[in-house]
């Protein structure tokens, strides 16, 4: 072939093997993700050149097998079949080679044109276990190589194999030796997998213990399993919110700078007061007040990557598996809520990880009420300013909140809508690793690049439609009731009037908020015309309006209510249905509004006015 | 030896699957695993309240209860 031909290469492998840590290592930032056309599964596609060649690498759902039981494992199985790629790469993961095998078998069934790299074998070394990976070669006729994508090790060779084959394809593929007893398709292969693992594993393959094994006898230990579990989440947030305040500290100032410096230099070029407005009050009040709190979520992002990539998830999915029951879901649904306290974007987007359109619905309904990140300023604002003393303690109740409506929406949902029973509870606990750090850092960044793309996108527009609204009608004084934003929340405020916060700028910084519910903060700024970054002069302007027990109440309507306007459009997109984007936006804001009605009439009754 | 449920089955033993009665689509995904009629696997944790953890083709797999009991299997 030409050498200008581009030569197409479809990486598959089981999960945890760490495909994608080779797919990172071999395409770097010529990847692209995107969807499987119609498909909520992604496919990622990246290049490289290799000996002035290129090479197109195509990365497919990790699957164990080419049976379709997911909509993944249907797809990989089409797409090897139908575009037939010029090299198939299985990544096998030298710990768990039996069961890896089996799809090795079925591959080289289908006439794949295949290639094996073994990955990890460090470990299993490590375990005094060795692979004859040349022996393994000869028996089933194709090329193996050892490669360690987390060391980036055996990465040259592995491309050498893959160009050698495409140049010198073979002609013809061995045929695997079955027994021949009269048995099912599976016991066969099952049989030949067992039969190849006895001829090119070192040890028997019934070892004791492990250390994985030892292990989770403590963090799956029956009455230390979940203790466990809740200290490591409370470690968890402890370190995010420590990790994260000296950033925050550093972008707050910046924009603080930025702010000011802006000001005099739109001043000296003698710009126009509302272009100095516009830019200083809109964008940069708005965006800055948002980009501040990255660090929260991008920490949260990468301990949540670091909890997937050690293997340590999966255990989570174990320990709940007994109380999710309760829900009528199983262990895997928990996951997408640990995400959800990140941002609820990317734990809906988690729940393609379930099988059925049952348990992936009710986890998207019960999901918007865990508090993201970005009701989390919201509360420190408030809390601070009204409960300086006990601010940890009323921030954290926030979250029990949040958890404990999701939860009794989820038993809600499963008696009335939901009658079937939920889906057979299945996962692997593959053995404990540690995560690369360059792994852990491009997982992270995905979801913190997803987030920033919201802040520069919506909330960019966003920040400058309410300044718009602030300002006009012209001459208006900027943010007073009289402007458009002023008379909007004048309309809407009776509404909330019963909650305790009937006042019209609650009500615009409500409504905002429908961008990304930190808005409501930088909107408070703006409508209070304080410099968001001063908080002393927002706390004031606050308590000018709220009590305590209205701001309490407030806090409760944020964290309950219409999640914002992207988390509705994933709803959408993963649901396939506006039917269900718009109920979940009429439920939340209604269980809002009961639930800060209880609140605050509740604590007037009381007394705590 | 005795046909018993794999939910009934101690920790530790070794067992070979005799019948699986789980609906079609999972008892395909099992088989992906490697448990289905005819193979072998091995009790890791059964303490009669969460899911049982087994030892299939060498991996760890998490089993919920329920399926469980819908597995024979005799120990061996």
């Amino acid at each position: 072939m030409p050498k200008k031909f581009k030569i197409k290469v479809v990486l598959v492998g089981n999960p945890n093997t760490g495909k994608s840590t080779l797919f990172n290592a071999l395409t770097g930032v010529r990847q692209h993700v995107g969807n499987w056309p119609g498909k909520t599964v992604e496919k990622k596609e990246g290049i490289l050149e290799y000996k002035g060649r290129t090479i197109k690498i195509i990365d497919l759902p990790g699957t164990y097998s080419l049976t379709a039981y997911t909509e993944e494992e249907a797809i990989t199985a089409r797409f090897i079949n139908g575009t037939k790629p010029n090299v198939v790469v299985q990544i096998i993961d030298a710990q768990n080679l039996e069961r890896n095998l089996f799809m090795t078998v079925q591959l080289i069934e289908s006439g794949a044109p295949l290639i094996l790299a073994i990955n990890m074998l460090d470990l299993t070394q490590k375990e005094n276990i060795q692979i004859d990976t040349k022996k393994l070669s000869i028996l089933l006729g194709i090329p193996v190589v050892p490669i360690s994508a987390k060391q980036k090790k055996g990465i040259e060779n592995l491309m050498q194999t893959i160009v050698g084959y495409f140049e010198n394809p073979p002609t013809s593929f061995l045929k695997l030796k079955y027994g021949t007893k009269i048995e099912s398709e599976t016991k066969k292969r099952y049989d030949l997998v067992k039969n190849l693992s006895k001829e090119v594993l070192s040890s028997p393959t019934l070892q004791g213990d492990n250390t994985s094994d030892k292990i989770d006898k403590i963090l799956l230990n029956k009455f230390l399993g979940i203790p466990i579990f809740l200290v490591i989440t409370w470690l968890m947030f402890q370190a995010t919110f420590k990790l994260s305040k000296p950033l925050i500290n550093w972008i707050e100032t910046l924009f603080a700078l930025l702010a000011k410096e802006s000001f005099l230099i739109l001043d000296k070029i003698g710009a126009l007061k509302w272009t100095q407005s516009l830019i200083v009050d809109g964008i940069i009040g708005g965006v800055g007040g948002v980009l501040v709190f990255i660090p929260i979520i991008g920490t949260l992002f990468l301990l949540i990557a670091l909890l997937e990539d050690s293997g340590y998830m999966a255990r989570i999915a174990y320990l709940m598996d007994n109380f999710m029951q309760k829900l009528g879901l199983h262990g895997k649904a928990f996951i997408p809520l640990i995400i959800g306290f990140g941002c609820n974007v990317p734990g809906i987007m988690a729940t393609r990880t379930l099988a059925t359109k049952r348990d992936r619905l009710l986890t998207i309904l019960i999901n918007p009420f865990i508090s993201c990140g970005a009701r989390l300023p919201v509360y420190a604002l408030f809390a601070g300013a009204f409960f300086s003393s006990y601010q940890g303690l009323i921030v954290f109740s926030m979250y029990l909140l949040g958890i404990f409506i999701a939860i009794l929406a989820g038993l809600i949902f499963k008696k009335i809508l939901l009658k079937t029973t939920s889906s057979p509870f299945v996962i692997e606990l593959p053995p404990y690793r540690y995560p690369a750090l360059q792994g852990i850092l491009l997982h992270a960044w995905g979801k913190i690049w997803l987030f920033i793309k919201k802040a520069g996108t919506i909330i960019l527009a966003f920040s400058i439609i309410i300044w718009l609204m602030s300002s006009l009608p012209v001459g208006v004084d900027y943010g007073s009731n009289k402007s458009l934003a002023g008379k909007m929340g004048e309309i809407a405020s009776p509404i909330f009037e019963p909650l305790g916060f009937g006042n019209w700028e609650s009500s615009v910084a409500l409504l905002f908020g429908l961008a990304g519910k930190e808005i409501i903060v930088s909107t408070f700024g703006t409508l209070y015309g304080v410099n968001i970054e001063n908080t002393q002069s927002v706390s004031q302007a606050l308590k000018d309006n709220f009590t305590p027990l209205s701001a309490y109440a407030f806090m409760v309507f944020v964290s309950l209510y219409v999640p914002c306007l992207p988390t509705i459009a994933i709803i959408k997109r993963e649901l396939n249905s506006w039917k269900w984007a718009i109920f979940v936006i009429f439920y939340t804001t209604a269980v809002a509004w009961i639930m800060a009605f209880i609140v605050y009439q509740g604590g007037s009754l009381l007394g705590f006015n | 030896m005795k046909k018993l449920l794999l939910s009934q089955l101690k920790q530790g033993i070794r067992a070979e699957i005799l019948k699986v009665d789980c609906g079609k689509n999972f008892t395909g995904r099992l088989c992906d695993l490697g448990l289905f009629e005819g193979t072998n696997v091995t009790i890791v944790k059964n303490d009669h309240f969460g899911p049982l953890i087994l030892k299939i083709l060498n991996s760890k797999i998490a089993l919920g209860r329920g399926e469980a009991a819908k597995i024979y299997a005799k120990e061996i």
